[in-house]
């Protein structure tokens, strides 16, 4: 079991190696000179000779792999071309703000998700099921940009309870923290829950009919009390898997997000870096990102296992 | 092998025959006839347009909506009915081309990874839980970084995206064949692997492989869309829906409308793709629930 949880572990490393390797020659690969690209056609020689100073970009490309691979194990990712600041000083209050941002919207997926997964499964085929089940559907396929947008039409605009842009300055407290986070949070939330509620209420929905939980019935246990202590925690093991998932798919959901509230975070900053050409900003941020969402896999991965191993199901 | 199914073991009226359309769930047959709808105005919409994707100040900006602009105005004035339709093209073509070429490149790779098996298979899945390792956006924003708005790079990026995931499916699929007799047999004969594989192993999989192309047409809309919202996609002033979206947010105060409109038809696009995939999967007897946002 510990066997497999390691080895699981270093293929992710693998992946990140590989990953990093990917961030860095996608830029590398790009036709045409590093630096001229940079900074565009009519450069003078001068700014060009400075630049590729800077980046090192004498020296051959795996030497400058290894040179960056080296410096951001220690978290130094280099100097950033457009704000000349080293760029973990940069990213790091991003990375917070991004990673407060996805706290709020956990928070309100987790309770949800089980609320509504219970109530669905349990009230099946009634009203509320049907209801649930339009909402879902809509979670499921429409772009989470498009969530966002009909969001801020309907609760920013149209009715002027939230602010349609998240600005971290106008957070102070976390009476203010929840009223800005609001609206992103939500918006990444609603194809988190929609996934984990049809996930939770199938499998409960099977739970709920096998022997054991009839069997705890007969017994004459409260119905609740099935429900919560007996049901419930052997229906939640798919749900956590699609958890996990969930908060790898966020990664890439959240940088979408962030650029539509303008919310300055590590997403919005790779976005932005991109515009701007900043290689090592670029780097840093990818990579960042990326790590988050293998190690949310490794998770999902060893969580699965666990839960398998506990319930005597085959991996 | 075994006696044809009879329709009542799978509860499938189909079973046994080829499906015709009447065999889909209900939301499915609504879901095609919708999207029959979208080709069609794809198709012949540059004919009956009211005005061109790219007419400027044809109404006053930020116009309501009205008899002669449907769907209002946007900020230069232009019709947004006209270039909702014209981006319905694009939507479509792009899409489909990604998806197509994303299903063409799994389906070989999965075949041949499936038929291999041995060494090959192992270093193929390897490299492709590596690929799968990166956040889809994230790798995307990457290879699109070069800059440059060829509406081909997008179609590209996105294809090279979906490939792996494709691929793992239709070697799953493949695998649980390709150890039948009548594969067997056709190597003790001396067939070609490419011969094997067009002849015995993709007929098998034509089920898997076409409602995979469904599903992943709904994810290229979507996935698309999300990279001209980002502005990595068709450069204005083209009428491609992410990027009108990206474009009319900053103005929605003026007026919503152009941010609507796009918005809406994208999701009403999506919706009814998945929802004819969920029909058409149930019908080829899979599971039918689209995947975790693979």
């Amino acid at each position: 079991m510990a066997r497999l949880i390691l080895t699981r572990a270093i293929l992710s490393l693998v992946s990140l190696l590989a990953v990093s390797i990917i961030i860095f020659w996608a830029v590398e690969l790009l036709p045409g000179d590093t630096a001229t690209r940079i900074l565009g056609r009519d450069a003078t020689p001068e700014a060009i000779a400075v630049l590729r100073q800077q980046l090192q970009l004498d020296m051959p490309a795996s030497a400058r792999y290894l040179h960056w691979l080296m410096g951001a194990v220690r978290g130094d990712f280099g100097i950033s071309l457009t704000a000349d600041r080293p760029v973990l000083e940069y990213v790091q209050g991003r990375a917070v703000d991004t990673v407060t941002l996805a706290a709020v919207a956990l928070t309100l997926y987790a309770p949800l998700s089980l609320i509504l997964g219970i109530w669905t499964a349990v009230s099946r085929g009634r009203a509320v099921d049907h209801i649930v089940a339009v909402f879902v559907i809509l979670g499921m396929c429409v772009p989470d940009y498009v969530v966002g947008i009909f969001l801020v039409a309907t609760f920013a605009l149209a009715l002027p309870w939230f602010p349609p842009l998240a600005l971290s300055d106008q957070i102070h407290d976390l009476p203010s923290l929840v009223h800005v986070l609001f609206l992103p949070a939500l918006t990444l939330t609603a194809p988190m829950t929609a996934y984990a509620v049809r996930m939770m209420r199938e499998s409960l929905i099977d739970v709920l009919g096998s022997g054991y939980v009839q069997m705890a019935r007969l017994k004459g246990l409260p119905p609740w009390r099935v429900l919560l202590w007996h049901a419930l925690p052997n229906a939640i093991g798919p749900a956590l898997n699609v958890t996990a998932l969930n908060i790898a798919w966020l990664m890439g959901g959240i940088v979408v997000v962030e650029t539509l509230f303008n919310f300055p975070g590590l997403g919005r900053l790779l976005v932005d870096s991109i515009s701007l050409k900043d290689v090592p900003v670029i780097q840093a941020s990818s990579l960042l990102l990326s790590a988050v969402y293998i190690l949310c896999n490794l998770a999902a991965d060893i969580a699965s296992m666990l839960l398998n191993r506990k319930l005597g199901l085959h991996g | 092998m075994t006696a044809p199914i009879a329709p009542e073991e799978i509860g499938i009226e189909s079973a046994g025959r080829f499906p015709y359309f009447s065999d889909l769930a209900l939301s499915a047959r609504v879901a095609a006839v919708i999207l029959a709808g979208f080709v069609m105005v794809a198709i012949t919409g540059p004919l009956w347009a009211p005005y061109g994707p790219a007419a400027v100040l044809v109404g006053s900006p930020f116009a309501p909506p009205s008899m002669s602009h449907p769907f209002g105005t946007d900020d230069l004035g232009r019709d947004v009915f006209s270039r909702v339709i014209f981006g319905s093209r694009a939507a479509l073509i792009t899409s489909v081309s990604a998806s197509g070429l994303a299903v063409v490149l799994g389906t070989v790779a999965g075949l041949m990874l499936a038929y291999w098996r041995g060494w090959i298979d192992e270093l193929g899945m390897r490299l492709i839980d590596i690929l799968m390792s990166v956040p889809p956006l994230i790798l995307a924003l990457l290879l699109l970084s070069a800059g440059g708005s060829d509406s081909l790079l997008p179609i590209l990026a996105v294809a090279i995206l979906f490939a792996p995931r494709v691929t793992r499916v239709v070697r799953a699929a493949a695998l649980a064949i390709v150890t039948e007799d009548y594969v067997t047999a056709a190597v003790t004969r001396g067939e070609s692997a490419l011969s094997i594989a067009w002849r015995e192993l993709l007929p098998n999989v034509a089920g898997t492989v076409f409602v995979e192309f469904s599903i992943r047409t709904g994810f290229a809309v979507v996935f698309i869309g999300a990279l001209g919202f980002l502005g990595f996609g068709a450069a204005p002033p083209s009428p491609e829906w992410g990027l009108m979206i990206g474009e009319g947010r900053s103005s929605i105060n003026a007026s919503f409308w152009p941010v609507i409109a796009p918005a809406l038809s994208m999701a009403v696009l999506v919706i009814s793709v998945n929802l004819f995939t969920e029909g058409l999967a149930r019908l080829i007897g899979q599971s039918g629930r689209p995947s975790i946002r693979e």
